[in-house]
């Protein structure tokens, strides 16, 4: 039986760590080591986070502390803050503004990341088929996610030209010239046009985590359901699928989070308009707090942020921290 | 490539159709960066209708020498370097540590820390730059790589945490209760059974914490003055009031190379797990 | 009251070129660091820096550094960075008078009207141009460039392949030539809705509509968006696009500025264009046009509504921060920009300078005549737009472009009503 290296190794793999030598001498000593050092849970915890605390104390708590703080106040750029209490807060409420930027931001993120990890995740399976020959698709495909939103932005931008632009020209050369459109200007297609721009930068990201996750599949698996006779189909539908499941998660947990930040491309193509059709919560903390640089307003529009993703996260990360041990 | 033999073979035979699908797909997706490398080799009065016009049709290199005289891309080069490396270099060691702790170990705060960890996430980096200014400006850290470089790894937690730790779920805690049973302490059982066995998911942390770090714009242009990443440098290309936008695309294909030969070196992590499994096999 | 003064009464550009050096009696031995906060990129940013660069040739003892604040979207955002973490600086480059406002307000500028007697200014720069920066009294800023906002740039042989053989100068002559323009399958106006460039034809028509006083007023609101010249400016721009002056509203809202440029000044596709002067170099450099001969620029039509003196402009300044630590090498350099030297390098990248010791005769055909049109005007407003404090800017824009989407009357009380009703809260 193999002895796997793997994250998902099958439970049947495990009696060989006593019994690979490597392994053996690893635990001896490791034995001897704990017997110096008998160490409980708790501190050995905080020893592993200690780094993690630490950069994260400087570079996030503070920050956020400071967010809070400012949330209170109301603040016309650089003049002197005013403490104002929970007034932000309400104003928010009723600011149909950021109503509008809450609505915006659901279609957003829930299509975007929707449809980012369903054609990573499909392209990652027909990759698995033949690793070896795709990889320089899956480069190709990867590397628009190196690309930064700015720059895609501005190709976008000429593919969504009204007048010469790429989309509009072949709708045209293939006769569909009721289709053509302003794409950017049109406030019931400009959201939709810049979610396909910022899908086409967010594939490479689920490509590459499900990608990863079929690889760690033990290949076993698939000479046993072979052997038993099961077809390609039901191999991806048993094994590959429910088995790539963890790079699933981690691409829907971070595309979805991205979502929520992303600015760069909402800037350069439609700069949050026509008549703010594209004003997420992103690009409205950008705006409140960068343009008219109402930095008490845009923190606590921040906040209010956080405390949406907070309320969404507890109980999945609840849910699946349960089994800790 | 061996790796690649004996993954076409994992579902019995290789199928040619999800080839030619994936590479199809592939193909209309690079369209874009194809357009981006035009626009790099065009002049600009060509391409202002669109870089697939080709009314008329000049190749010059000319963007591609102006960004090179004007700006210092060697040392810009070298200090991205630096900082992409040490703040990709701190999660990989750091977030799976992190991650085994929030997985594998009971103590108190443990879900709270989670959900605080995870949660930083969404915070915008607009958001922590002027805090950070003003601490860097007490501290002296202006214009040191450093006030980049914290902010980078620390922020890089909320989601190489997550990332890890996603992947340890379905880690065999056989392994671990097997090295437990032979007297293996918590740490020891992190650094000789859970990270040997996280290649790949810590090859995905660096390849995408290697890609933001060196895509990162906002915290390098406000912290740091001479010391400029290349995309710091770069962005000063784009004008307010003009738009050289073949400019614009050599620094994106300046800085997109990088990224790119790092996921290419990197991933390879992903199918090494797979061919030693196979490998093995004897 | 805030006596801030955007308007200027005229007599502008007409100083005489006297003792052009009067400032350079006291360039012995500047030395030192010398600070700026500086946004400008692209052509912009090499002019400065060639700027720079000469004033430290003469001055070899100053180490000129420039800060660099993040310039993605509102340049504002990233100054606002640089000076609340507490950055040192001596100089900072503006171009918004309503941010100049918001800096003196939080004490972070210092006036120059010393430096203005010391070094001789009035005799460099009008007293139109000192007015320009006045707040309270004090002045805080020296104009260093400046633009025709008002002047309606257009391809020569656009108007020649509709047989439109003179520039049209009045509202009339200007609407009558859309006809024989869309004819020739030409969309007379090309108007960028996208972000804000829509915005330039409201206010040349809100000042010839209603004078300078009234868009002064407006931007101060001392007057209620929902005031009839608004409305009357909103529905002179209603007729022209009766007149078919425009492509559909979602290709406006969906065009930005250099697509519309480029419909205009190179392709040809639209004929008439308003915007600022960087044009100037877009035009020259990047579509290889000659100035005055491929294209040119006409002053915006004149409405016979008794304010067609007026002229929209946009300008740059340098404005002194408190934190100014080499005074001396700092209002050194804000003199320098008025040189003779200074102007000279300006007018290479296609830029006016209000200085008496520019010499005119370099300008090319289209400055000049940009330059001669701001020179007539009898007063001349800043740009509308960046008067406006932070929000009311952003929605002044937005609501504009609701008027775009659908110019009817109901639309122009809704779109002055949603103004006033963010104005109303926009105000200290």
């Amino acid at each position: 039986m193999a002895m796997s290296t793997s994250t998902d190794a099958g439970a049947a793999d495990l009696p060989r760590v006593a019994q690979d030598p490597a392994n053996a001498r690893v635990s001896a000593l490791l034995a001897s080591a704990a017997r110096r050092t008998p160490m409980g849970d708790t501190p050995a915890a905080w020893l592993l986070l200690l780094p993690l605390l630490l950069f994260f104390l400087v570079s996030v708590v503070y920050p956020l502390i400071e967010t809070i703080r400012l949330s209170f106040y109301d603040i016309r750029g650089l003049g002197k803050p005013t403490y104002v209490g929970l007034q932000n807060y309400f104003k928010l409420f009723s600011d149909d503004n950021f109503t509008t930027a809450m609505i915006a931001t659901v279609k957003w993120t829930l299509t975007s990341t929707f449809v980012s990890v369903a054609i990573g995740w499909m392209l990652a399976m027909l990759c698995s088929l033949s690793p070896g020959r795709t990889l320089p698709f899956r480069v190709m495909i990867f590397a628009a996610y190196g690309v930064s939103e700015a720059v895609s932005g501005f190709m976008w931008l000429g593919i969504y030209r009204p007048d010469v632009g790429l989309l509009n020209a072949l709708l045209g050369s293939v006769g569909l010239d009721a289709w053509q459109n302003p794409w950017l200007g049109d406030p019931s297609t400009a959201l939709w046009a810049v979610i396909a721009a910022y899908v086409w930068t967010q594939v490479g990201l689920p490509l590459m985590t499900c990608f990863a996750s079929i690889q760690a599949i033990p290949k076993n698996l698939f000479e046993a359901a072979y052997v038993d006779g099961a077809k390609p189909y039901s191999m991806l539908r048993h094994i590959v699928m429910p088995l790539s499941l963890p790079g699933v998660r981690v691409a829907i947990f971070i595309n979805l989070l991205s979502s929520l930040k992303a600015f760069d491309l909402i800037f350069i193509l439609t700069s949050g308009g026509p008549v703010r059709s594209t004003e997420t919560v992103g690009y409205f903390m950008y705006r409140e707090s960068m343009q008219n640089f109402k930095l008490g307003y845009g923190a606590a529009s921040t906040v209010i942020l956080l405390l949406g993703v907070l309320l969404v996260s507890i109980p999945v990360i609840i849910k699946r921290t349960e089994a800790a041990r | 490539m061996s790796a690649a033999r004996n993954n076409d073979a994992m579902i019995g035979k290789s199928s040619p159709w999800a080839t030619w699908l994936v590479g199809a797909v592939a193909f209309l997706w690079i369209i874009p960066i194809v357009g981006i490398i035009v626009t790099s080799i065009r002049p600009l009065n060509e391409i202002s209708l669109g870089w697939w016009n080709v009314e008329q049709f000049t190749l010059t290199l000319d963007a591609w020498r102006t960004v090179w005289d004007k700006y210092p891309l060697a040392y810009a080069f070298w200090v991205s370097v630096k900082i992409s490396v040490i703040s990709t270099l701190i999660p990989m060691i750091f977030a799976p540590m992190a991650a085994y702790a929030f997985h594998f170990l009971q103590f108190r705060f443990r879900r709270v820390m989670l959900i605080i960890v995870i949660n930083a996430f969404v915070l915008p980096s607009q958001v922590v730059v002027i805090p950070l200014f003003v601490l860097w400006r007490k501290l002296g850290l202006i214009d040191n790589i450093w006030a980049v470089i914290i902010p980078f790894a620390g922020m890089s937690f909320a989601w190489a945490v997550y990332l890890v730790k996603s992947y340890l779920d379905d880690f065999p805690r056989e392994l671990i209760e097997a090295a437990q049973v032979d007297g293996c302490g918590p740490i020891a059982r992190f650094f000789y059974i859970v990270l040997p066995n996280s290649l790949t998911p810590i090859a995905a942390v660096g390849i995408l914490q290697f890609l933001w770090t060196w895509n990162g714009l906002l915290l390098p242009v406000v912290y740091l003055r001479e010391e400029l990443p290349l995309t710091a440098l770069l962005a000063r290309i784009q004008g307010v009031y003009d738009r050289n936008w073949d400019q614009v695309a050599v620094a994106a294909i300046v800085t997109t190379v990088v990224p790119l030969i790092i996921f290419i070196v990197f991933q390879r992590y992903f199918t090494a797990g797979a061919s030693t499994r196979s490998g093995s096999k004897e | 009251m805030k006596s801030t003064r955007y308007r200027f009464a005229k007599t502008v550009l007409a100083g005489t070129v006297l003792s052009a050096a009067a400032g350079m009696a006291n360039a012995s031995a500047l030395s030192g660091d010398l600070v700026m906060i500086n946004w400008l990129g692209g052509a912009q940013g090499e002019m400065m820096q060639k700027l720079e660069d000469d004033f430290v040739a003469k001055n070899p003892d100053v180490n000129f550094r420039n800060i660099v604040p993040q310039a993605t979207g509102d340049a504002r955002g990233g100054i606002r960075q640089v000076i609340l973490g507490g950055e040192q600086a001596d100089l900072l480059i503006n171009t918004w008078p309503a941010f100049r406002q918001e800096l003196v307000d939080a004490d972070l500028l210092l006036p120059v009207d010393d430096v203005w007697q010391e070094n001789g200014l009035d005799e460099v720069l009008s007293g139109a141009w000192r007015d320009l920066s006045v707040i309270d009294g004090s002045n805080y800023g020296v104009t260093y460039t400046f633009g025709d906002r008002s002047g309606i740039w257009y391809r020569t042989d656009t108007l020649e392949k509709a047989g439109i053989s003179a520039e049209p100068e009045t509202w009339d002559e200007f609407k009558a030539t859309f006809a024989p323009l869309l004819e020739n399958d030409i969309t007379p106006m090309s108007v960028p809705a996208k972000v804000w460039a829509h915005a330039e034809w409201f206010e040349s028509l809100l000042i010839r509509v209603a004078g300078v006083e009234t868009a002064t007023k407006l931007a101060n609101h001392e007057i209620p968006w929902t005031d009839d010249a608004v409305k009357t400016a909103l529905r002179k721009w209603q007729e022209l696009l009766q007149a078919n002056c425009c492509d559909e509203p979602n290709t406006m809202l969906a065009t930005d500025w250099d697509n519309s440029v480029d419909a205009a000044l190179k392709t040809g596709d639209s004929a008439y264009v308003l915007m600022g002067m960087w044009l100037n170099t877009r035009a020259n450099q990047e579509y290889g046009e000659t100035p005055g001969e491929d294209y040119t620029i006409m002053q915006f039509p004149a409405l016979g509504m008794g304010h067609d003196d007026t002229s929209m402009v946009d300008a740059k300044e340098l404005n002194l921060l408190s934190t100014v630590k080499n005074k001396e090498a700092a209002t050194a350099f804000m003199v320098y920009l008025l040189s003779a030297d200074a102007t000279a390098i300006m007018t290479e990248y296609g830029l006016a300078s209000p200085s008496a010791n520019a010499d005119t005769s370099l300008y090319d055909p289209v400055i000049a005549k940009s330059v001669e049109e701001v020179s007539n005007a009898k007063s001349l407003q800043f740009v509308l737009g960046d008067l406006l404090p932070g929000d009311l800017g952003g929605e002044y824009r937005v609501q504009l472009q609701k008027f775009l989407q659908d110019p009817s009357d109901e639309t122009i009380d809704a779109v002055t009503a949603a103004l006033e009703k963010v104005a109303a809260d926009a105000y200290p």
